[in-house]
């Protein structure tokens, strides 16, 4: 047994050496199967034929047998590579015959030798995206000089050869570099597809170093051409330079002189340039009269068009009117319900403007608007009803224009309409006021309410009109003779006279009418004020006492006021605590009849007054009880 | 594109083998090189080069609909797609302008590979989504590479009288 043991031990020795002896034979040799290749580039410089180049893998001592099979996308024959010459050692070069664009290559490299043999990995090559083309060609440059114009350095070359420009197959884009010989970065121009280039800006004197390369459409740049050189001559020269230098000079001279200009007289210069933005003017404002306050001579001197603007005139608005055709005439301020026992407020004649010019403070406007009868029934039944005037005086307004049926009656507007809603209450503190609602009541309303309301307006009107002075013009008369008018009473005599007649010696009751709005037109919306001495503040609306006010019907060509009462109390205005509320139509039925009576009225009313004529609602009550 | 996407989403993981034979428009009888193109007839070559317009027509939008939908929408990708299908659209418009100007006795066939590819764009694995991209881009690069040589060729031939 020992025996077979070592008969065993001998055995594997043997082979063991053996084996030793066969490698050490083989390293020695160098003898090896080949290493991997490796397909590292292909190329394509014309899009019709393209090179591959492989490298070799570790060598195995033998001789080793590299070869390329490939096959095209779509087809399933392998091809072996025709041509491994042109392209230099290691390489595989496709001809035009084998070149396919958009078709993608699959192929792999075999190397072999004695020893064995291995497989590259498979290569994916598409022709259309390996596109290098060669460097261009026949770079040519040189300085051109011409006489009349700027000298400039002028380069030109060729494409390289083997790529079909004409067919449009090929398209090459081209760039070009330069720089002086000692310097260290290079100036880089694109080109663009054209063939040529021209350089102006170039140190006299220097030796420059230009070099070209291109590009096809999709692919990669070529490599650089060769340098050429050029010498640029020392008398290059840059015939710009005197000239901008002197134009440089001159433009600090100039910009000198401007600064010193506009530093001495700075200002009138900037006004020059940038005038002033001139300021609002408003015709006959004087700035000066305002910071003395004396707004009424301010206001008068504006005149009073188209004040307040209409569109906010609502917030203006202001309880009553002011009828008065010129500046020196001025009604008692009175509001019975404030000073009830003031029965006599003081009252002296502003000589200046009312804030409420109604009229406009000309006749001649008054007449103008009054003219044109307005047919404009619903712009002013609006419920907003002027807050009861806390302070006394405050100017308003009188648009003798009360709410109608329903258009048929066309409006009356007075001119100083616009004026109505001087927002001036704080300023003018003297202001009269005449109620017409009550007259248009009256004129309209039954007996009873306006007789009650009468009385109590007409203790107001002797109030008042005790304090009111004499007037020149007719218009205040006027006024007067609204403001006493008697309801009730059978007053067949005109009570708007001019001046002579004083309605104080009347017991006629004033009845008043508020306005509570003013449309653009002029028209007057009215409100029939509340006799506070009435004792009871705030009245509760009751039907048969609500207000009726008279709606100004139309213009008599002398200006005179044609009233006709508003049969449909939807007026809000009508009521005076609760301006927003509906009101019932009352005054309806009344109107209604009293209507036919009315129209008849009006030449009876007249009154004639320097130029303004009223009317006496008081007229028309007769007409309709 | 195809290059923000590849080095995005998928270099070096060997998705160009499965590129092979997945365009749809590989069934158009077009020239591969330059001798097959100049023998084919003007008319011939405007007709296929509308065809090839005409197919790419849904796949862009598809593309741009899929890709805008995606929740990390790449920008720069989506804003290429968006402006390749328009400028894809614009290009078949004025191609087909120019044949039924020059060409008007072409019968209007609307012969065009159909592109059916929307599933693959749409599934759930990514592996297999991502592949699908990468075909869909891969084969809209080439084409639109083939469009601009053959438009190219054709503005020598007729313009230029092949001497560009």
């Amino acid at each position: 047994q020992e025996k077979a043991a070592n008969m065993k031990e001998n055995v594997v020795s043997a082979t063991v050496f053996t084996l030793l002896l066969f490698l050490n034979t083989c390293l020695l040799n160098g003898q090896l199967p080949p290493g991997k290749p490796e397909i590292f580039k292909c190329r394509s410089p014309n899009k019709e034929t393209f090179t591959c180049w492989w490298r070799p893998g570790t060598d195995g001592g033998l001789p080793t047998n590299y070869s390329l099979t490939y096959h095209r996308e779509g087809e399933t024959l392998t091809h072996e590579c025709p041509d491994y010459i042109t392209g230099g050692p290691n390489s595989c070069h496709f001809g035009k015959q084998y070149t396919s664009m958009w078709r993608t290559y699959i192929m792999m490299v075999n190397a072999t030798n004695q020893m064995g043999s291995s497989f590259s990995d498979e290569l994916y090559v598409d022709v259309t995206y390996i596109v290098q083309p060669d460097p261009p060609l026949e770079l040519t440059v040189e300085v051109k000089q011409p006489e009349d114009r700027k000298p400039y350095l002028w380069m030109k070359w060729s494409p390289p050869t083997l790529i079909d420009l004409k067919t449009g197959w090929f398209t090459l884009l081209y760039e070009i570099r330069l720089k002086p010989e000692k310097a260290a970065e290079w100036e880089t121009h694109f080109a663009g597809q054209q063939t040529e280039f021209k350089i102006l800006s170039l140190h006299p004197g220097q030796k420059y170093l230009v070099q070209v390369r291109c590009k096809p459409d999709h692919g990669y740049w070529s490599a650089w051409s060769p340098a050429t050189f050029i010498q640029i001559p020392s008398d290059f020269i840059m015939n710009d330079t005197t000239v901008w230098i002197s134009v440089a000079v001159l433009s600090a001279v100039i910009c000198l002189i401007i600064v010193w200009a506009v530093a001495l007289k700075g200002y009138s210069m900037v006004t020059c340039i940038f005038p002033p933005v001139p300021g609002p003017k408003i015709k006959g404002f004087d700035a000066h009269l305002l910071e003395k306050g004396k707004s009424e001579e301010l206001l008068s001197a504006l005149g009073c068009q188209d004040f307040p603007p209409t569109s906010d005139y609502e917030d203006l608005l202001v309880e009553y009117l002011e009828v008065d055709d010129s500046e020196d005439q001025h009604l008692m301020s009175v509001h019975s319900k404030e000073h009830p026992s003031q029965g006599m407020k003081p009252t002296y004649l502003d000589p200046d403007t009312d804030s409420g010019r109604g009229s406009c403070d000309s006749p001649s406007l008054l007449s103008e608007k009054c003219e044109e009868p307005q047919a404009n029934p619903s712009t002013f039944y609006d419920p907003e009803v002027i807050e009861k005037p806390e302070n006394p005086e405050t100017t308003h307004t009188w648009d003798p224009q009360c709410i109608s049926m329903e258009g048929k009656i066309p409006y009356f507007h007075a001119g100083g309409s616009k004026c109505s809603t001087w927002p001036l209450i704080q300023h003018n503190p003297r202001s009269s006021y005449h109620n017409i609602t009550d007259v248009c009541e009256l004129a309209v309303g039954p007996a009873d309410a306006p007789a009650t309301l009468l009385d109590e307006a007409g203790k107001d009107a002797l109030k008042s009109s005790q304090t009111i002075k004499s007037r020149e013009d007719g218009k205040a008369a006027q006024q007067r003779e609204v403001e006493s008018f008697h309801s009730k009473t059978d007053q067949d005599t005109p009570w708007l006279l001019p001046q002579e007649k004083t309605p104080f010696g009347s017991a006629k009751p004033l009845d008043y009418v508020e306005i509570h709005k003013v449309n653009k037109d002029g028209a007057l919306s009215l409100l029939p004020k509340q006799r506070e001495n009435s004792g009871q503040p705030e009245k509760p609306r009751a039907p048969e006492n609500s207000k009726e006010y008279a709606k100004v019907s139309g213009v008599m060509d002398n200006n005179i006021l044609v009233l006709v009462p508003d049969p449909h109390a939807k007026n809000v205005a009508c009521f005076e605590e609760s301006a927003k509320e509906a009101p019932p139509s009352l005054e309806q039925n009344q109107a209604e009849k009293d209507l036919a009576n009315f129209t008849a009225t009006p030449s009876k009313c007249r009154i004639q007054l320097g130029g303004l004529d009223y009317l006496d609602p008081a007229c028309f009550t007769h007409s309709f009880h | 594109m195809f290059s923000e996407f590849d080095k995005r989403y998928t270099h070096g993981r060997g998705f160009i083998t499965r590129t092979i034979n997945s365009c749809h428009t590989s069934s158009l009888p077009t020239p591969e090189d330059k001798e097959q193109a100049q023998q084919i007839n003007q008319k011939d070559f405007l007709s296929l080069i509308v065809s090839i317009l005409r197919s790419w027509n849904e796949p862009l939008y598809h593309l741009v609909t899929e890709v805008r939908g995606m929740q990390e929408a790449p920008e720069a990708i989506l804003s290429k797609a968006v402006e390749i299908e328009e400028q894809t659209k614009r290009l078949l418009e004025g191609m087909e302008l120019i044949v039924s100007q020059v060409h008007p006795e072409t019968k209007e066939n609307e012969i065009y590979p159909v592109w059916s590819g929307l599933p693959s764009l749409q599934m759930a694995d990514e592996e297999s989504r991502l592949s699908a991209y990468y075909n869909l881009l891969h084969c809209l690069r080439r084409d639109s590479h083939k469009i601009d040589n053959y438009l190219k060729l054709l503005k020598c031939r007729i313009i230029h009288n092949n001497n560009c």
